[in-house]
């Protein structure tokens, strides 16, 4: 009893302290309508490959911190969380028509619009930006490197009729042009601005124009006066700041250095620590469209036997790649996005029908059967070799791929690659086993089979061909009944997978993170797609 | 002269026995590899000719003052390379007069004192120093920072006139993670020079003649024992000019040791040749720099006799 007076103290001390420190932050009530200013500190995981050349990138280090700079036809809208079809809206095309069946996309495009150094945005640009891209006869640009060439092999013509109207002309129907078209991948750029130059600044039409890139140290950008959209954006800028180190990160943005994190690099171990340190810091959950595959390769023994790959794939049992690797901060899924993250993946019991999804020790015992029935066994086991890039995230993958494998009698040993001999090795298909790490432009099934399965794909790294497979991904491309095409694609995704032609691991999560003050920024089931920032305001 | 062309041969022959080059990393950030492409590029950049004609065009290049292009950036070297200099050498000079100034003191109290309570408090202190990593004492300021008062330097560079105050918090928290370690080395050797000089006749001729604690050991005997600790103090400064290279990331300064480990890894040549052969001319002219501060500190040492 004779303490009361004391603990009341200290309580009456600790609700003083509340009131004048934490109460302010506390009692912040969300503004509900959009305050304009201030300048959102993003953080950039490394300084910026080819600068804010987006079409000469597949990587996230570019696309971000140059979306905000630039505009596409249409984009996936930014308050919605899941893409698909339903949520694509214009952007430079004010709006937009499926003409002949789905062979021709008509555009009708703003009126009015400026590139950030005041020159007029028309038609021609659009036509410039994607002859460039599919390296068409007549194109008036050329990109130094060009990745996503694939994406347009369907398109046969680009017709800019007047300034305000673009037509793409297709060879055959394809609804999901729509959605690659939607990707933060598919920036429109100026006709009059040679492509080179985006890798030192950018010319856009987006919400923000380039002001400064230090080197290494951070990019800056400023509100565009003149963005075709009234009102936006709200913020006077947008600084990323370049933190290599991963403690510095998350320090920084513990101490308020940082508003948001990059996309892709909030894992769940990260986010629970940052959590647990800074409770007010908003977490969400969200799907990257990046996918950890096994490159099996499909060109040389002994993978090139059905069996073999399938048997490799049975080896592993995928739940525990997801718990024992990203700690639960992943989903099983197989060559699509699983839902809920993303909308064609397989349905539950589908995924559990598959080899190396639903009974571990089922899977190995299959496993050890067919490799006994080619001849491989505790005699004479299985000598191969596992390649991967010398880069922690990868090197996991492969030593728990090696572990598996160990466990029905194949002796695998790892081999580390530079990041510089990493794509080179597995383009020209010098390797057995490659545990890899794939992003996909959108959460879409022609991105995703053309890119990655399709025959003669660059970026086809397992080599693996079947025609009929290809008949099925056509089929699907040019399905428009969503139903329907939802059907063919699980059936795609079930052959591939019991074709063994490239087994998918786990679909990575984000996790995350913002400062609650920071509103507007709402990441997408997809890495690549909600950068351009003009709704996001600082409620501060 | 001839060890800088030494230098320079042997810098540009390492970075090409390194595997791949800058183009095969701008195809990695593409995801595919197109051998035609790849010619291209590397045409476009000079990279197939063959090497020495790379060498002696290099060589041209810094003799007439144009470093050449950054392949990364297509921005002229120099552009790149210079705002990084300040950023480095700043630190290094704050890390070393810490350093001075932690080391000696204590490495002389320590001698004067020795086998009391203070010198063995002291010689831990300067243990501790040598055995943990200035990498990791940096982390562990940054992480007991923000945990104890959710607050860290700002992230990117501050110039002094924006704001002395905090351009001076963000190089003295690096510059002491890396300054503590140095002292520790300083300290002892400075404790073990002394040592050895306290204990010379002229040091006891010294205390003969009632001279005060402060001159004789502050004059007499420490001029006499500095000039290890000047060698030292003149390779720790050496080696902070391109061994920053973990406490700039930890702290985020945009300096050359950081920017190297990122142009090796991009395969920037230009850059990496340049900014190696900078720390080898900032080495060279530091242990010239030590050799004329020999004559200096002691008059016996004299050069071109």
């Amino acid at each position: 009893m004779s303490r009361s007076p004391l603990v009341a103290s200290i309580l009456v001390l600790i609700v003083v302290v509340l009131i004048f420190v934490g109460a302010p932050a506390i009692s912040q009530t969300p503004s509900s309508s959009p305050k304009s200013g201030g300048i959102l500190n993003a953080m950039q995981r490394e300084d910026l490959p080819q600068g804010f050349s987006i079409h000469e990138t597949a990587t996230i280090s570019t696309v971000f911190p140059a979306a905000a700079c630039f505009s596409n036809l249409v984009m996936y809208d930014p308050m919605k969380r899941v893409e698909s079809i339903d949520t694509v809206v214009g952007e430079l095309a004010e709006k937009w028509s499926w003409q002949d069946n789905y062979r021709n996309l008509v555009f009708f495009l703003r009126k009015g619009v400026k590139w950030h150094d005041g020159q007029p945005f028309s038609s021609k640009d659009v036509k410039y930006t994607f002859d460039m891209i599919r390296e068409a006869k007549d194109a008036q640009g050329k990109l130094r490197l060009n990745p996503r060439k694939d994406w347009y092999a369907n398109v046969d013509t680009i017709e800019a009729p007047d300034p305000h109207t673009v037509i793409f002309h297709l060879k055959r129907p394809q609804p999901s042009l729509l959605l690659m078209l939607a990707s933060g991948y598919s920036p429109v750029y100026p006709a009059h601005v040679a492509a080179a130059e985006m890798r030192t600044r950018c010319v856009g039409t987006g919400p923000f124009k380039f002001k400064e890139w230090k080197r290494g140290e951070y990019v800056e950008l400023v509100k565009n006066p003149d963005y075709f959209v009234k009102g936006r954006p709200y913020l006077d800028g947008i600084r990323y700041v370049v933190i290599v180190e991963r403690g510095t990160k998350y320090a920084a943005l513990q101490a308020g250095r940082l508003d948001i994190t990059f996309p892709g690099e909030g894992t769940k171990t990260i986010a629970d620590q940052v959590k647990a340190a800074v409770p007010q810091i908003k977490i969400e959950t969200v799907g990257q469209t990046v996918v950890d595959n096994l490159l099996v390769n499909n060109t040389k023994p002994p993978f090139n036997n059905v069996k073999m790959r399938l048997a490799a794939s049975l080896s592993i049992d995928r739940r525990a790649y997801v718990r024992a690797v990203h700690q639960g901060g992943a989903a099983v899924g197989a060559s699509m996005q699983p839902k809920p993250y993303g909308v064609w993946g397989l349905m539950d019991k589908d995924l559990n029908a598959l080899p190396g999804y639903a009974k571990p020790a089922d899977d190995k015992a299959k496993a050890r059967k067919l490799f006994a029935e080619a001849g491989y066994g505790p005699q004479n086991p299985l000598k191969i070799e596992m390649a991967t890039r010398n880069i922690p995230i990868y090197v996991d993958f492969a030593s728990f791929v090696i572990n598996e494998l160990k466990q029905v009698g194949v002796e695998a040993t790892l081999k580390q690659v530079d990041t510089a001999q990493w794509h080179p090795l597995a383009t020209r298909k010098e390797y057995q086993l490659g545990a890899n790490l794939t992003g996909i432009g959108a959460d879409d099934p022609d991105a995703n089979f053309y890119e990655n399965f399709a025959c003669g794909s660059p970026r086809n790294y397992t080599g693996y061909c079947d025609e009929q497979v290809m008949k099925m991904i056509d089929q699907q491309s040019q399905e428009t009944d969503i139903k329907k095409r939802q059907q063919m694609v699980w059936k795609i995704q079930q052959k591939l997978e019991e074709d063994g032609a490239r087994p998918s691991m786990s679909w990575r999560l984000d996790y995350v993170m913002q400062w609650p003050y920071v509103r507007n920024f709402v990441p997408h089931n997809n890495i690549y797609n909600y950068g351009r920032m003009q709704d996001v305001w600082l409620d501060k | 002269m001839l060890t800088l062309l030494g230098m320079s041969i042997v810098i540009f022959a390492l970075l090409r026995f390194a595997p791949g080059n800058i183009v095969d990393i701008l195809f990695s950030t593409g995801g595919y590899v197109s051998e035609s492409d790849k010619a291209a590029i590397m045409k476009e950049l000079g990279i197939d000719r063959p090497i020495w004609v790379q060498y002696v065009d290099w060589l041209r290049e810094i003799v007439t003052g144009d470093l050449g292009k950054s392949y990364r950036y297509d921005l002229p070297a120099w552009q790149v390379i210079k705002p990084l200099i300040p950023v480095t050498v700043e630190l290094a000079i704050l890390s070393t007069a810490i350093a001075i100034l932690l080391g000696v003191p204590t490495g002389v109290i320590s001698a004067v004192r020795q086998d009391s309570a203070l010198d063995y408090v002291l010689r831990v202190v300067s243990l501790a120093g040598l055995s943990m990593p200035s990498f990791w004492l940096g982390m562990v300021i940054i992480l007991g920072l923000v945990a104890w008062i959710g607050w860290i330097p700002p992230v990117t560079l501050v110039s002094p006139t924006e704001d002395f105050k905090i351009h001076a918090v963000q190089f003295l928290l690096p510059a002491f993670a890396v300054g503590y370690r140095s002292s520790a080395l300083i300290m002892r050797i400075t404790r073990s020079a002394m040592l050895e000089v306290l204990r010379e006749d002229y040091v006891r001729t010294a205390w003969a003649k009632g001279q005060t604690g402060l001159i004789v050991v502050w004059r007499h005997a420490l001029k006499n024992a500095i000039l290890p600790v000047v060698t030292i103090i003149g390779i720790e400064f050496a080696f902070l000019i391109g061994g920053l290279v973990v406490t700039e990331t930890v702290f985020n300064l945009p300096g050359v040791a950081r920017f190297l480990v990122q142009a090796i890894i991009w395969r920037d040549y230009p850059i990496v040749q340049n900014l190696v052969m900078f720390i080898a001319i900032v080495v060279i002219l530091s242990n010239l720099f030590v050799d004329m501060l020999y004559g200096w500190l002691d008059p016996r040492v004299k050069y071109g006799d």
